[in-house]
């Protein structure tokens, strides 16, 4: 990947649509953050108390010893100590659930938002996607942001309203302490924020790819195993994961060694800008300026800043892997972003389908189209077989149909409007496509069956009922289901998987007829089914297609239902 | 699996990762003595900072001739910031070091074990072992293990101290450490369940996005998408709900560690400041010093520091404990053998030496029984073979015997003396690369030409000549999407490409539309011509009128031997 000019830019840009989306729950944001802070400044609270009075109970100890008169208020302080070992008890357990509850309230939205940006995804867009390792990917992006507030953003704003906090304290006790305390910690706040966020970019962004190559480069080997042994070169393919894995490993040690300096650095600050307010502290009370039990509690304060400041590196160093995650999401959302035409199909009756001197490329094939100038017409209410071998260009027929994408020249028209003047909604309603891949969902028969129903259906649910299992019927599934144990609520798993081949393929159909549109495509709708299913099933769609515009795709046309032409592509 | 199995699992699960450790045990030992100078030097920073106070407070000593003490003191914070640096790298570098080599040991055993091993799993499986499984090691190994020690021996160091200087006050310590564990052990015990718990319903929440994600075209064909955008953040709310429950608990182990840590503070602080104006009359109180009350109280945050860092870490203990019951299964499975290399003759009848030999050869499955075998029968060199018979039958089965994927149960197979074997099957595999690195794989050395001609003599003479890049064009993810006939045309060239006598073919044509098929047949017929022995297992007659023999296997034993003619009249 380029490295970008501006990193703040950069970095506003990609985690701009998520910061915005987090703002919509600024409230509960902000009161986690004060949480957090609350637990930070009881723990300052306790410790600069209790050396406040330790120092001071040993003076008036010393006082009343040589015999002098002196009283000290032991319970006010010691009211106060416990107040804060009990307050801090209390804060940390209250922060860590509520903030926990905001982190899993923003995992719904980032998925909710993620997911509506894949929805408006294209086609052609999907079908490259639904290849490799993108699912992974999408999961460890997602994964990434869903940490963005816990890891980025509160931390560092704690810590920096603790420095305030203490530089304050200080500042009460003497205005010179307060100065040189900010003077010590606001570049180390710097330092450890944008400082590591810069150290870590390149890194730490590259992490994520080389990641994403090691997993690629891992799938290849393991689905590659029997090749690559028995051509005995399963050395030299592991090399190619081995490399991957150096370059990562690599940048990990990078990383690791990288934050490790800041979090030395973190220290080295921290311990010694406590000595050097001991120091000042004790030279003013040598001068009579301070007492000596605000003398012995100011460096406790800042003792305590450590525990604000201390997780900072870490998670800023990876900054960058961040950034690469949300920037691709928003890329993978944004390039969907095809406008949407608002037209409507006049007639609610069939319609005809038109191509006029269609011609597809496919990126990678150079100049060889997909299609070449086709020119076809289906009446409305005719019945079209389209044969061929495969990859001679039926299913970019029939996404052409459903305006998957646009043709690269020429036009399809639907009862003889151009699909590119369509609204997606209006094209929608009218078209059933059973396409070649078989996708069930992982939810029972019925919801599964149920997508297929019209959005606006408007149906009373006994006549969903009744449609349901008529759909069952068609596709002879319905003696099947009526026997499963539960019925239609029976779950079907990842994919389909707990159905044979050929039990997904027909719900898959039954879903398509229970959408009965006007404009019918079914690719391969018989393939995987028996020779006697099949003969059943094709005589009963047979009856369920009259009256609709149908186009089917196949090796041969014996694998299809009756239909009244064939074209051979 | 039953409770005391699971338990048993979860040792051997710790005692591998034990072992792993044993082997960056230098790196450890660092990291460890790096942690206890940064505990030694920490101590000797706060004690002199008590030091110093007492110092000028009680004692009215002017501050500048102390120097030599405040340079001590600077000393002692950059020891402490230097070991501080030196325990997280050395640590960073154990943990690196554990996933290559972990890394190595599971690529050695894929390898070992073959692809029938591996079928068995799923390949995202393993390759989710190989990367995600492996990282997970790294927390538990750079992290958790030295600070196990640490959490350990540096409280100890600190208690002994607090005892010279006063044991009552270490006593509050000694009561409160020990505690902390023990209440984390037994809340930790519950959350442990919750945790699995979460992780499952996490787990499903994941399968459910992917599962709509997967199926994005569906939706989008019946216009359902907005519905099913509210239902992924339904899904995700209702698991949040369904989590703050385990959460509420999962988290009272933070809140008890937090709470020994400051009430022991208030404690030492309120008996110290007692002990100091002298109302407790019992003990070592009356010994206490402003230097020995405020050392002690600057060291009630640094004595607890170690085990909460330990919390802290003790999720990548859990994940490292996930990790490793997995990659411990798969180190443990014993690899086949593959067939015996002899030099086989010839029959006595025949003057053709022969390539492979099968003696009352036997395969058993796990859970299935016998799939194949006894059989009995020789291969001669440049014979060409078909494997017939109904699916499930044991044709693959045979195959991966011969390949070496699967041993024999019983009997012996032995191929000829340096045989090597080319594969092809259903599946060809195809690598994110160019055309010509997809091919070079088998031969590294090949020229341009070589790979021209292989490609020509797998009938992809004319896709190579489509395209304006050449040799040079892409596939996979990004690049040229090749059809199935396609992939297994070039599966094929790469045969062509390696001299192994032997090739074996499982369902080469299989999902070819017919004139795919022709060409990929074209192709086999020509390697017969090469003389090589070709072993194929197929449905296809056209792919059975190629060969000079057909084996009908039926249920696993050999059914009939014809010559293709007469095998196309029996079927």
């Amino acid at each position: 990947m380029k490295e970008p000019t501006s990193m703040q830019g950069s970095t506003r840009k990609a985690l701009g649509p998520w910061l915005r989306l987090m703002g919509e729950r600024r409230a509960r944001l902000l009161f986690g953050a004060l949480l957090m802070l609350a637990t930070l400044l009881f723990a300052i609270g306790l410790l600069t108390l209790s050396g406040w009075f330790i120092t001071a109970t040993a003076l008036t100890g010393m006082t009343l010893a040589a015999g002098g008169a002196a009283t000290l208020d032991v319970f006010t302080p010691g009211s106060g100590i416990r107040f804060f070992a009990v307050g801090r008890t209390a804060a940390r357990y209250a922060e860590r659930l509520y903030n926990h509850d905001t982190v899993l309230r923003l995992l719904a939205d980032i998925r909710g938002r993620t997911f509506a940006g894949l929805s408006r995804l294209s086609g052609r867009e999907l079908a490259r996607y639904r290849a490799g390792e993108w699912l992974n990917r999408l999961t460890a992006d997602i994964d990434a942001l869903d940490n963005l507030y816990l890891r980025l953003l509160a931390p560092p704003l704690v810590g920096l309203l603790a420095i305030l906090v203490v530089g304050g304290i200080l500042a009460l006790a003497m205005p010179a302490l307060g100065g040189v305390l900010l003077a010590i910690m606001l570049p180390l706040w710097v330092i450890v924020t944008l400082g590591m966020a810069v150290a870590g970019r390149g890194p730490s962004a590259r992490r994520v790819e080389t990641l994403e190559r090691l997993r690629v480069r891992a799938l290849e080997h393991l689905q590659g195993l029997a090749e690559l042994r028995t051509f005995g070169v399963l050395g030299a393919h592991r090399e190619r994961v081995e490399r991957e894995q150096r370059a990562l490993l690599d940048d990990q040690r990078r990383l690791g060694r990288r934050a490790a300096l800041g979090n030395a650095l973190v220290t080295l600050t921290v311990q010694g800008a406590a000595v050097a307010i001991l120091c000042l502290a004790l030279l003013a009370f040598a001068a009579g300026k301070l007492s000596a039990p605000v003398a012995s509690m100011l460096p406790l304060a800042v003792l305590a800043l450590n525990e604000g400041l201390a997780m900072l590196p870490g998670a800023f160093v990876q900054l960058g892997a961040t950034r690469t995650a949300a920037a691709r999401l928003n890329a993978e959302a944004a390039t969907s972003l095809r406008d949407e035409a608002e037209g409507s199909l006049t007639s609610a009756e069939a319609p005809s389908i038109t191509f006029e001197a269609v011609t597809l490329r496919y990126p990678g094939m150079g100049t060889t189209p997909a299609l070449e100038d086709v020119n076809l017409h289906v009446e409305a209410g005719e019945r079209v077989a389209v044969l061929g071998p495969s990859g001679s260009g039926k299913s970019s027929l029939a996404q052409l149909v459903v305006h998957a994408f646009d043709p690269d020249a020429g036009s399809v028209q639907l009862a003889g409007q151009d699909l590119r003047s369509l609204a997606p909604q209006a094209l929608h309603s009218r078209l059933a496509y059973l396409t070649q891949h078989t996708e069930l969902f992982h939810a029972s028969l019925r919801d599964n069956l149920r997508l297929g129903l019209p959005v606006d259906h408007g149906l009373e649910e006994a006549d969903v009922e009744s449609a349901l299992w008529q759909a069952l019927w068609i596709v002879d599934l319905d003696d099947w289901a009526r026997e499963l144990p539960h019925g239609l609520e029976t779950w079907v798993g990842e994919a389909g998987r707990q159905l044979s081949g050929g039990q997904a393929r027909r719900v898959a159909l039954a879903r398509v007829i229970l959408r009965d549109a006007p404009l019918v495509l079914l690719d391969e709708p018989l393939a995987g089914l028996d020779a006697a299913t099949a003969v059943t099933v094709a005589e009963r769609l047979d009856t369920w297609l009259d009256g609709r515009t149908v186009l089917m795709f196949a090796h041969r046309r014996d694998a299809l239902p009756r239909c009244d032409r064939a074209l051979v592509l | 699996m039953s409770r005391s199995q699971a338990q048993t699992s979860a040792r051997a699960s710790r005692q591998w990762l034990a072992a792993q450790s044993r082997e960056v045990r230098g790196w450890l030992s660092l990291a460890i003595a790096a942690g206890v100078i940064g505990g030694l030097a920490t101590l000797a920073q706060l004690g002199l900072m008590a030091w110093l106070i007492s110092a000028v407070v009680v004692h009215d000593t002017a501050l500048v001739t102390l120097w030599p003490y405040a340079v001590a003191l600077a000393g002692a914070v950059i020891v402490r910031g230097l070991a501080q640096w030196l325990q997280e790298t050395s640590g960073l570098e154990a943990g690196l070091r554990v996933k290559a080599d972990v890394r190595a040991q599971v690529l050695d055993q894929l390898a070992a074990l073959g692809p029938v091993h591996l079928a068995e799993r799923h390949s995202a499986g393993s390759t989710a072992q190989l990367v995600d499984q492996v990282e997970a090691l790294e927390g538990y190994i750079a992290r958790y293990v030295p600070q196990a020690t640490l959490a350990v021996v540096l409280p100890l160091i600190f208690l002994g101290v607090a005892f010279s200087l006063d044991w009552l006050a270490a006593s509050f310590f000694l009561i409160a450490a020990p505690l902390i564990p023990l209440f984390m052990a037994l809340i930790g015990m519950g959350a442990q369940r919750l945790n699995e718990q979460q992780f499952q319903a996490m787990t499903r929440l994941a399968g459910h996005f992917l599962d709509r994600v997967r199926g994005l075209t569906t939706l989008q064909l019946f216009g359902r998408t907005r519905q099913a955008t509210e239902e992924v953040t339904a899904v995700a709310d209702d698991y949040r709900r369904r989590n703050m429950k385990t959460l509420r608990v999962a988290f009272l182990s933070s809140a008890v560690l937090e709470f020994f840590a400051s009430v022991s503070i208030a404690v030492i602080a309120i008996y110290i400041g007692f002990g100091l104006l002298g109302y407790i009359q019992f003990g070592p109180a009356d010994q206490l010093t402003l230097f020995s009350g405020l050392f002690l109280l600057f060291m009630a945050p640094d004595f607890f520091q170690p085990l909460r860092l330990l919390a802290q870490h003790y999720h990548d203990r859990a994940s490292a404990l996930g990790a490793a019951e997995g990659l411990r299964t798969l180190l443990s499975q014993t690899p086949p053998q593959g067939p015996r290399m002899e030099s086989l003759g010839s029959e006595l009848d025949d003057t053709v030496p022969l390539r492979a030999r099968l003696t009352d050869v036997s395969v058993a499955h796990a859970g299935r029984g016998r799939v194949l075998g006894p059989l009995d029968f020789v291969i001669t060199d440049g014979e060409v073979v078909a494997l017939v018979g109904p699916s499930g039958t044991g044709k693959s089965t045979l195959l991966q015997v011969l390949a070496g994927f699967v041993d024999a149960e019983s009997g012996g197979v032995a191929l000829r003396t340096e045989t090597s074997v080319a594969w092809l099957d259903q599946r060809p595999f195809l690598m994110q690369g160019t055309l010509a690195e997809n091919l070079r794989l088998v031969a590294p050395d090949a020229s341009d030409d070589r790979l021209r001609e292989a490609l020509i003599a797998a009938q992809l003479g004319d896709l190579l000549s489509a395209l304006p890049e050449g040799l040079d064009t892409s596939l996979g993810e990004r690049g040229l999407g090749l059809s199935g006939g396609q992939a297994s045309r070039l599966a094929l060239a790469r045969v062509f490409l390696s001299d192994a006598p032997l090739v074996l073919l499982d369902e080469p044509t299989a999902s070819l539309d017919p004139d795919s098929e022709q060409r990929v047949i074209e192709g086999l017929t020509q390697l017969a011509a090469q003389g090589r022995t070709l072993v194929i297992a197929t449905h296809h007659p056209a792919v059975m009128g190629m060969a000079d023999r057909v084996l009908r296997l039926e249920a696993g034993q050999l059914h009939s031997q014809d010559a293709p003619a007469s095998s196309e009249a029996l079927s």
